[in-house]
């Protein structure tokens, strides 16, 4: 009864990725990742959990997320002769604001800004027209591949002042990504789409895996240095690949595990209904609808890449870029 | 900001668009979130140039939209709806630009301030501010007073109203009597409005009866609806009506059934129709003009003119005196089918088979025509319509007539209204001729002695004071150079394969499509000044417009003609050198 191998075709579009990303010789390994899998259930009792019934999701559901776009490559002319490569980038962070009681999702606040990323010690500010392109000096050699990564950093701080200044009581607040610097945030959830590791070992994976649309494992620590609580839960999905719609939790490492299972259960009762339709969306269903609507307001607000292209070349011609 | 605009045209209603094309001549704008812009809203903008004064760009709302930005999928406002996508209702407008003041074509700059147009720039926006006489002619979309320029109506610059819309609901007569109860008492035509007059021509019902009487369904939000037009609401006070007399009726009293007084017969002596050659008139159907007998029309009519000698009330054509229509039918017949007489009456080139064809139609008309052509009737006594000594409306009633009689009516009397115009040389005082069914007259195919009438009236009228304003359920079927003569074109609700008709091109598709679902009292009215129809509505009617609407009859009207008609006036006599005198 030896068949061909069952096999699924994952709902994303090839160009993201697959959603379950184990890295060759990354942190999957079981001794970086200290995993305390006894908080809500013994490991050796680990079951899928249903919802719990008569929890109603919270009214507002805030969802954070940022985008970010390299509008220019550029390359700095020092004094001594070297020179230091740049990027111009422009990057916005927004919150929709899900009123789930009025049936009404608004974006309750989005800051755009924009940076010349750069090692370039005598780099200065670039002014093309109205729009304006601080330093943002980085540390180290400052390689153009290492760039782009030194753009989260403002991003992330750009997220948080807007999802601060969005905050109501009674609120939930998902984040858009791992928390990593955001765990101070009250009644905050990490949503992480794509699982890059395997925390959790070949039997309680199958737990995961074994997952219906709706459901979640039970809760978990991380003891990594980033941490914290963590759960699994399946997004409504079509029967499809063992990870398919599998997005993993995550909430501040200082509540109680009480807490974190009071989280866990409400995200179960909240987020599906989130969920959005693969020929919509190329990431679906990790991919919310409202953080796909917001990301596209985003880019919208970065303005046209086009013409910023064009406004930065114009300026280095001009000479508003320090040679 | 260059914004604010030096006299304050009005609140912001939202910015010119730069995600479509901005034209001189159209443009959109994007609504501000906390206001609205309807159809036929007039809006201003201004553009600011460099090295001149800033144009002041003014339409009026031709189209809204309203989108979901921020979806891509239809299904998306489900989401959105449900609280889940945000999206952002966006309402955008289409202008049509109406006036660029100075006349320097550019476009509006996007994101200029778009302002609802009021007051003076309102009336500049729409060229009110040029019109130095203007007829109100109802409230636009927004509740204030719409103009047409009088100069556009009374022969100054051009004349003549072509109304065209689906019977029943387009309310084109009673756009029509509003429209002359405006010009009447608006006071636009100054001393000249006491002796213009107008004809009307009462095609269907007896609605048309009841001008001189008030509305009794006249509440005082119509009463403030005139004063906001600046007129008073009330009837027409100086109408005469004119009915035919009764089928077999020997005395010819009026042929009319809800209204009992006031009411006048009108027909035409033997004499008259003999002299003044109205035989034509009977043959004024279309296709009677195809035929081959019109040669014997002419004949025939030119014998009787030469021939028939006044014999009291009747005619007496060689030496037979004849008493009625029917008689004069009879005698024509007899002497064209005999050989000997044939060719004085006919002439001598027309074979018989025309001459019967002819015979045969006269016979046909002996019933139509009967009780209108009369020899039986006292020659003295007031008979025919004549708008110079009638009241200033003349309502003339052919619902009752059957086809050919209505033609034969309306036909002469277009002719003598006209030839009587033609000889007062003068445009002053005004005639306004309203006629209803203008494609059953004046017809695109064919001819007919009304259509020559109709065409004169159109292409002459305007210099010798006769206005035609006429009405038609399709403008497609009637005769083109009339219709293009029309300075002001009206439209009401129309049918939807007429209004793809090229006769309605003046309409933007927009006002093309809303014409399809016009409700009765809106009309779009076209007049050469403004290049965009304006949508506006007129209120109720202050008259009676059938007989359970009418109030109390006026005074005057209590008493008919033949009452009022001095009974010892003296026989024929022209002059005042008879009377006795005392």
């Amino acid at each position: 009864m030896s068949g061909p191998p069952r096999y699924f075709v994952d709902a994303w579009d090839p160009a993201y990725g697959a959603s379950f990303e184990a890295s060759a010789g990354g942190p999957a390994a079981p001794s970086s990742a200290q995993v305390e899998a006894d908080a809500e259930l013994p490991a050796v009792d680990w079951r899928a959990i249903d919802p719990r019934p008569q929890l109603r999701a919270p009214d507002v559901v805030l969802l954070v997320d940022g985008v970010r776009r390299i509008d220019a490559s550029v390359w700095t002319a020092e004094d001594d002769g070297a020179s230091f490569p740049g990027i111009a980038a422009s990057y916005a962070a927004g919150v929709v604001r899900c009123d789930l009681e009025r049936g009404v999702a608004e974006l309750a606040g989005a800051r755009v800004e924009r940076g010349l990323f750069t090692a370039s010690p005598s780099a200065a500010e670039v002014v093309c027209g109205q729009v304006r392109y601080p330093v943002h000096r980085v540390g180290g050699a400052g390689e153009l591949s290492k760039l782009p990564a030194a753009v989260q950093g403002p991003l992330t701080a750009l997220e948080v002042a807007v999802s601060d200044a969005a905050r109501t009581d009674g609120d939930l607040l998902v984040v858009d990504g791992p928390l990593r610097s955001r765990r101070q945030l009250p009644r905050t959830l990490g949503y992480i789409k794509t699982q890059h590791s395997q925390y959790l070992d070949a039997r309680l994976t199958a737990v995961v895996t074994g997952l219906r649309s709706g459901q979640r494992s039970p809760v978990f620590k991380l003891g990594t240095a980033w941490g914290g609580w963590s759960w699994y839960l399946r997004l409504p999905v079509a029967a499809g690949a063992p990870w398919a719609g599998i997005v993993r939790m995550e909430c501040s490492a200082e509540l109680t595990a009480a807490e974190a299972i009071e989280l866990a259960d409400l995200s179960l009762v909240t987020l599906p209904r989130f969920a959005s339709t693969p020929y919509k969306d190329p990431r679906a269903p990790q991919n919310l609808i409202p953080i796909a609507g917001l990301e596209r307001r985003l880019r919208g607000l970065l303005g046209d890449a086009r013409l910023l292209h064009r406004a930065l070349t114009a300026a280095a011609r001009a000479g508003g870029m320090r040679r | 900001m260059t914004d604010d605009l030096s006299d304050s045209p009005g609140e912001p209603v939202g910015r010119v668009l730069g995600t479509a094309d901005a034209t001189p001549l159209q443009f959109w704008t994007a609504v501000s979130p906390d206001s609205y812009l309807q159809l036929d809203d007039v809006v201003v903008t201004r553009r600011e140039l460099p090295d001149r004064e800033p144009v002041t760009i003014a339409g009026v709302v031709t189209q809204v939209r309203a989108r979901h930005e921020g979806a891509q999928f239809d299904s998306d406002v489900f989401a959105i709806a449900d609280g889940t996508l945000p999206a952002q209702v966006q309402e955008a407008a289409e202008i049509t630009t109406t006036r660029v003041d100075p006349e320097f074509y550019v476009p509006p700059a996007p994101g200029a301030t778009v302002h609802r147009a009021e007051g003076d720039a309102r009336a500049r926006a729409l060229h009110f501010d040029r019109m130095e006489r203007r007829i109100p002619m109802g409230m636009g979309r927004d509740g204030v007073p719409v103009y047409l320029n009088a100069d556009f109506l009374d022969g100054t610059r051009g004349a003549h109203v072509s109304i065209s819309g689906i019977s029943g609901v387009a309310t084109k007569t009673s756009f029509a009597t509003f429209l002359l109860y405006s010009v009447f008492r608006s006071g636009v035509l100054g001393g000249d409005a006491v002796n213009a007059k107008a004809l009307i021509f009462n095609v269907k019902g007896e609605d048309l009866l009841f001008l001189d009487h008030p509305n009794t369904r006249l509440d005082d939000a119509t009463r403030a609806g005139y004063a906001k037009l600046g007129l008073s609401a009330g009837a027409f006070p100086d109408v005469r009506v004119y009915a035919p007399p009764r089928v077999g009726d020997s005395s010819g009293t009026p042929d009319v059934s809800s209204r009992l007084t006031g009411v006048d017969s009108f027909y035409w002596t033997l004499a008259e129709f003999c002299a003044d050659r109205l035989l034509p008139y009977v043959f004024a159907d279309a296709d009677d003009e195809r035929q081959q007998y019109t040669m014997v029309v002419h004949s025939v009519a030119a014998h009787l003119a030469r021939y028939a000698q006044p014999a009291d009330g009747g005619v007496s054509i060689d030496g037979v005196r004849l008493g009625s229509y029917a008689d004069l039918v009879d005698h024509v017949v007899e002497q064209l089918n005999d050989d000997e007489t044939r060719g004085d009456w006919a002439g001598s080139a027309v074979g018989l088979g025309t001459v019967n064809a002819f015979a045969r139609r006269l016979i046909g008309s002996k019933k139509d025509l009967g009780r209108l052509i009369r020899g039986d009737l006292a020659t003295r006594r007031p008979h025919s319509i004549n708008t110079a000594e009638s009241a200033q409306v003349t309502v003339v009633d052919l619902h009752n007539l059957p086809d050919r009689a209505q033609r034969f009516v309306v036909g002469v009397t277009l002719k003598s209204e006209f030839e009587r115009k033609e000889k007062a040389g003068t445009a002053k005082p005004l005639l306004f001729v309203v006629l209803d069914e203008l494609n059953k007259y004046a017809p695109r195919e064919g001819s007919s002695p009304i259509k020559e009438v109709l065409l004169d009236i159109a292409e002459r009228g305007r210099s010798l004071g006769v206005i035609l304003v006429g009405a038609q359920q399709t403008a497609s079927e009637v005769e083109r150079r009339i219709v293009t003569n029309s300075a002001v074109r009206v439209v009401g609700r129309l049918d939807p394969a007429e209004a793809s008709r090229p006769e309605y091109g003046f309409l933007p598709p927009a006002q093309r499509q809303r014409a399809l679902l016009a409700k009765p009292g809106t009309m779009f009215v076209n007049q050469p000044d403004i290049p965009v129809p304006l949508c506006l509505e007129f209120p109720f009617p202050a008259w009676a417009t059938r007989v359970s609407e009418a109030g109390r009859a006026p005074s005057q009207t209590l008493r008919s003609i033949t009452q009022s008609a001095d009974p010892f006036a003296v026989v024929g006599s022209g002059s005042t050198d008879d009377d006795i005198p005392f």
